[in-house]
């Protein structure tokens, strides 16, 4: 079962219907976040939502607690909230990306997808990780083509990953394959 | 029989009626023999109510409105003291009348009252660009992706709603128009948008975001170019596209939420719009209810995220919206519903007419031009009272 934690998001749900496709998925608001469902999940995806990690500190928790012990997932403010744990600064970007589409490529060779293929997605941020970014076991393997912000990150020892565009946006060409990949791993 | 005397007989009478738009005219509803006023409590019953139908007739429905207030309510979000007139949050009637109108509807004003009818507005241009830099500031901070800001127009007069309504729809023939007619009140609209159409287990919603004034130059495949050029209005109309995705995938069946028209150009009297059309397949259990809270209040006219958007909004409005950004429609007794968002609409209430219009704050968006798109979205509609 996939254990989504909601974040009071408007985009939430088509997380859930993109993950529905592989497996059985339970959704919870962040503020009801259910411990037997938790337990009972194998995978944690963190959505998307408005305002910036530290306003999410039950996350937060759940993250640490389950860290390198069930795969975990996070999309946007789930990617940023994912990295904050792992102590990176999440910081205003110049140019805001709401409703955005653009080319992003795979830049690291350790990542699942082949090095230099590029994808096209759907970004809703304003927020981005400030680099440089180094910690043990995470990789940043996307960035955006044009303006080099981190899109995506991976950790195969851990199995923890990070989208900070939106795989389920209809924006994303190919964002099944995507998550279909990352849940196979 | 000629329904247009029928019609101006009904409207002279003084009873109360209900005109929607069909598909090849208009449905006018009337002999009611119930009257509902929904507040925050009874809206439940409503909406749970089972109906016994033995035969089926085609008045085995209710028509009527949601305010917004109500459906801020249903979703959990309170609202703040506001300035209120005291419409009641939500009606419905139960008409046991319905009789089909062309679309080519007349009535003749014997009472030519010329009245200069001078509008107020709420927010001044200057107050505007004052709210509308908050907000951009809660966008950068990620609070909110896009906000809608409304203004309110208001003048003293008492109108003939018939009247008003026959030349609004000769001038511009929305797919979503309505008038309600009761003793109090009086309704016009000629709402473009659709938020909700059930039939069976089939759902679907029409999204508005992008406005143009129609002018010489702009014809119909230039406004279309006009879109696909503007970054602004095409970053504004997908993220509601993705967002009425979202509503629809809280109450559809996982892989059946399918985009079938994707950002096409409608035209109307002064303005084209740029459209989308989401279908989907409801899950086993679904009631009314659930789409009700799934859906509204439509995010065309509120922003988004929901939840976060609603709470900012709130805070700041400082008069209620009434009628405006609620829903108008009809929940038939097998279940089917179809309900738009009220936007391009009168209320008149109390001796006093309102017109409310919003318009997006997004990133990159600017004060001035959003200030005035307010004003090209309610100028058919003060253009009346002339």
């Amino acid at each position: 079962m996939i254990y989504i934690i909601d974040h009071n998001d408007s985009f939430t749900h088509n997380v859930v219907h993109q993950f529905s496709l592989f497996d059985k998925v339970e959704c919870d608001n962040y503020n009801n976040i259910d411990k037997t469902k938790l337990k009972k999940a194998s995978i944690i995806v963190f959505s998307p939502g408005p305002g910036k990690p530290k306003d999410y500190p039950i996350t937060s928790n759940v993250y640490n607690k389950f860290k390198s012990k069930k795969k975990m997932i996070g999309i946007c403010l789930g990617f940023q909230q994912i990295l904050f744990c792992e102590g990176a600064k999440i910081i205003e970007q110049r140019k805001t990306f709401h409703g955005f589409q653009s080319n992003i490529k795979v830049i690291s060779d350790k990542s699942l997808f082949k090095k230099g293929k590029t994808f096209k997605v759907g970004r809703y941020h304003s927020l981005k990780l400030k680099e440089p970014f180094k910690v043990k076991n995470f990789d940043i393997t996307m960035r955006c083509l044009e303006s080099k912000v981190a899109m995506s990150f991976e950790n195969n020892k851990d199995k923890i990953y990070g989208f900070q565009f939106h795989p389920e946006s209809f924006l994303t060409v190919n964002g099944n394959l995507l998550i279909k990949k990352i849940l196979s791993a | 029989m000629n329904t247009i005397k029928q019609l101006t007989d009904l409207h002279n009478s003084g009873k109360s009626y209900i005109i929607y738009k069909s598909n090849k005219g208009f449905d006018l509803y009337t002999n009611f023999s119930k009257k509902i006023i929904l507040n925050k409590k009874n809206i439940y019953h409503f909406l749970n109510k089972k109906k016994n139908i033995k035969k089926s007739k085609n008045t085995d429905l209710f028509i009527g409105f949601f305010g917004y207030e109500l459906l801020n309510n249903l979703i959990g979000v309170k609202i703040p003291r506001q300035k209120n007139i005291n419409l009641p949050k939500g009606i419905f009637y139960k008409p046991e009348k319905k009789i089909s109108l062309t679309k080519n509807l007349s009535y003749r004003n014997e009472i030519d009252i010329k009245q200069k009818k001078i509008f107020k507005i709420n927010i001044n241009r200057k107050f505007y660009s004052k709210i509308f830099k908050k907000f951009k500031k809660k966008i950068k901070e990620g609070e909110t992706y896009q906000i809608k800001i409304c203004t309110k127009y208001k003048t003293k007069s008492e109108i003939n709603s018939l009247d008003f309504f026959c030349r609004l729809s000769k001038i511009n023939l929305a797919p979503e128009s309505f008038m309600i007619k009761d003793k109090n009140y009086s309704i016009i609209s000629c709402s473009p948008e659709n938020l909700i159409d059930k039939k069976g287990s089939l759902i679907s919603t029409k999204p508005i975001a992008g406005t143009v004034k129609k002018n010489k130059n702009m014809k119909k495949n230039k406004a279309l170019n006009y879109f696909r050029k503007n970054l602004k209005e095409t970053k504004e109309h997908n993220m509601i596209v993705d967002m009425e995705r979202n509503d629809l995938s809280r109450i559809c069946k996982a892989g059946t939420v399918k985009l079938l028209k994707t950002k096409v150009v409608e035209e109307y009297k002064d303005l084209f719009h740029y459209v989308s059309l989401i279908k989907g397949k409801l899950k086993k259990n679904i009631k009314n209810i659930d789409i009700i809270k799934a859906m509204m209040p439509g995010g065309s006219v509120i922003g988004c995220p929901k939840i976060s958007t609603l709470n900012l909004l709130n805070k700041q409005e400082k008069e209620n919206r009434n009628i405006y950004t609620g829903s108008f429609g009809y929940i038939k007794f097998n279940g089917d519903m179809r309900f738009n968002i009220i936007i391009r609409s009168i209320l008149n209430f109390k001796g006093i007419s309102e017109i409310s219009a919003a318009s997006g704050v997004v990133a990159d968006s600017n004060a001035e031009h959003e200030f005035n798109e307010n004003y090209i979205k309610v100028k058919a509609l003060i253009d009346l009272f002339k």
